[in-house]
């Protein structure tokens, strides 16, 4: 009850903010769109890289959206811990499980809808400019694979929020965009990159979350597996010290 | 008569600093305590620490018989603080602010609803009931974020500074809805004006330096420095 009444704060929060809108909704629509026209504007040569076909770009967009939310957790948990609302808070009978419920559900649920926007804009591109649709079946069933991705870049947040003030902790979620952006494999393919490079990319759970996006995307189950189990591991160990770091704070505050 | 809280050589250090040095004190279930000093002398730490906001460093301190150190969950859900610094939450209506507050202490829907009408009434938030906080003046929210306090019915609540920044009025609505209070509900209050203390308290205790100076009645704080009006005692014995 506590937790859910303070999820439902933090929902009208986020919900109250246009520039939440713009950012989790509007921003991937906007780079849906804006790559597709790209991509029919080059000329389509023999080996050329897939990244930007539609059924390739949906599921990465769809991953690179969750950092906003990542930002937008952030900017929440630091902006609170800066307030004395979250003081008054402190002196209340919530306990720290509370307040991490409270600030994951609202965020999580946005995920999810941001996530089911994104595909059906997808499978509209798709009907439009392909004239044939994404499969649909593969693609819903893949909304709730997406969700340890979400619990992934939300404790990111959590955690950035938890030790860093309201002013440097966005800039290190912006770090962490680029990073997804370049190391994620979204725009272009890690596989024709050199070994170097994919053993970084390797090494973050970036990569593994849009590989397996895009491999559940088409139904290839086998394929999917190994990364959704990489990313899904990363999930529960970012999730654990967010919770850790979370409680930490709550109680070195009272210093 | 019952004790409400009672602090046995409570200290609090940061570093080097001692903000409060064992304190020894005994507040009365139902009565208006006033806690005054100079900026710095303590008051905040004080209320920080048997709000369980700030960890003891030594001694400890009891309410209603209850440990703070071990039985802090407990203490909570019978007290309310509204902080020297305005706590509201932005993008929340007043009554939403009002009922989230009711919510994380548990207060069921029914008894909110209730308690609700009655601060909104006392407190004349009506007109801006349905306002988001950040759209309210700094004396408005000051209001709320008193009121939030107010709103959990607690059986102990801290008001820190309580009436800064409140203009004349609204400062006259607290003090009707502090005397209301008397006799039901412990109210430990700071601030810096002393015809609010003389007006609402019935006992003052004097702090300096993270001790208690002197502790009685208006009248027997006057008294005991024979001086004619609180101010002038205040400084007597602030300055002694
Ligand atoms: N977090 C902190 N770290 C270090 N020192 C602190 C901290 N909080 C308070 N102090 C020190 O403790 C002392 C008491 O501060 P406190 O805030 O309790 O005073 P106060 O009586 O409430 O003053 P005011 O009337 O200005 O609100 C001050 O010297 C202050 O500098
Ligand atoms: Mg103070």
């Amino acid at each position: 009850m506590k937790a859910l009444a303070f999820a439902s704060r933090n929902m009208k929060e986020l919900l109250r903010d246009m520039i939440s809108y713009i950012f989790c909704l509007g921003l991937p629509i906007v780079m849906l769109i804006v790559m597709t026209l790209i991509n029919r504007s080059i000329p389509q040569m023999e080996g050329a890289p897939q990244v930007f076909n539609i059924e390739k770009l949906t599921p990465a967009i769809a991953i690179f959206a969750m950092t906003f939310l990542m930002l937008f957790v952030c900017i929440r948990v630091s902006s609170d811990r800066s307030s004395a609302f979250l003081t008054r808070l402190y002196a209340s009978p919530m306990k720290s499980s509370d307040f991490i419920v409270g600030y994951i559900v609202p965020f999580a649920v946005t995920g999810v809808f941001q996530t089911v926007i994104t595909y059906f804009c997808g499978e509209m591109i798709a009907l439009i400019v392909n004239g044939e649709s994404l499969p649909v079946g593969y693609m819903l069933l893949s909304i709730p694979l997406l969700i340890p991705s979400i619990v992934l870049f939300i404790g990111i947040g959590i955690i950035f929020g938890t030790f860093f003030n309201a002013k440097a902790a966005p800039g290190l979620c912006s770090a962490v965009i680029t990073a997804v952006a370049i190391l994620g494999g979204i725009w272009m393919d890690i596989d024709t990159m050199g070994d170097g490079w994919k053993t970084v990319c390797s090494c973050l759970p970036f990569y593994h979350s849009v590989q397996y996006a895009r491999y559940a995307m088409v139904g290839n189950f086998d394929d999917m597996l190994t990364p959704l189990l990489i990313c899904t591991a990363f999930a529960v160990v970012i999730f654990t010290v967010s919770v850790m770091a979370f409680s930490f704070k709550m109680k070195s505050d009272k210093k | 008569m019952k004790t409400a809280i009672k602090t046995v050589d409570l200290t609090k250090k940061f570093g080097d600093k001692t903000a409060v040095n064992h304190m020894n004190l005994e507040i009365y279930e139902g009565e208006i305590f006033g806690l005054l000093g100079v900026n710095g002398a303590g008051k905040t730490t004080t209320i920080r620490m048997l709000t369980g906001l700030s960890a003891v460093t030594d001694g400890d301190a009891y309410v209603f018989d209850l440990d703070i150190k071990k039985d802090l969950q407990k203490i909570k859900s019978l007290i309310n603080v509204s902080t020297q610094e305005t706590a509201v939450a932005e993008n929340l209506t007043v009554k939403e602010n009002l009922k989230f507050i009711a919510d994380i202490y548990g207060i069921s829907d029914e008894a909110a609803k209730t308690s609700m009408q009655n601060i909104i009434s006392s407190l004349e938030l009506g007109e801006v009931q349905n306002q988001k906080a950040k759209t309210l003046s700094g004396g408005w929210q000051r209001r709320l974020s008193i009121a939030m306090a107010l709103i959990t019915n607690p059986k102990i609540i801290f008001l820190d500074e309580p009436t800064l920044g409140l203009d004349v009025l609204a400062r006259r609505e607290l003090w009707k809805v502090v005397q209301s209070l008397k006799g039901k509900v412990t109210v430990i209050l700071t601030t810096h004006y002393l015809e609010e203390v003389e007006a609402l308290c019935d006992r003052i205790a004097v702090m300096t330096n993270g001790k208690i100076k002197a502790l009685g009645t208006a009248d027997e704080l006057k008294k005991s420095v024979g001086k004619d009006s609180l101010e002038d005692a205040f400084v007597e014995i602030v300055e002694n």
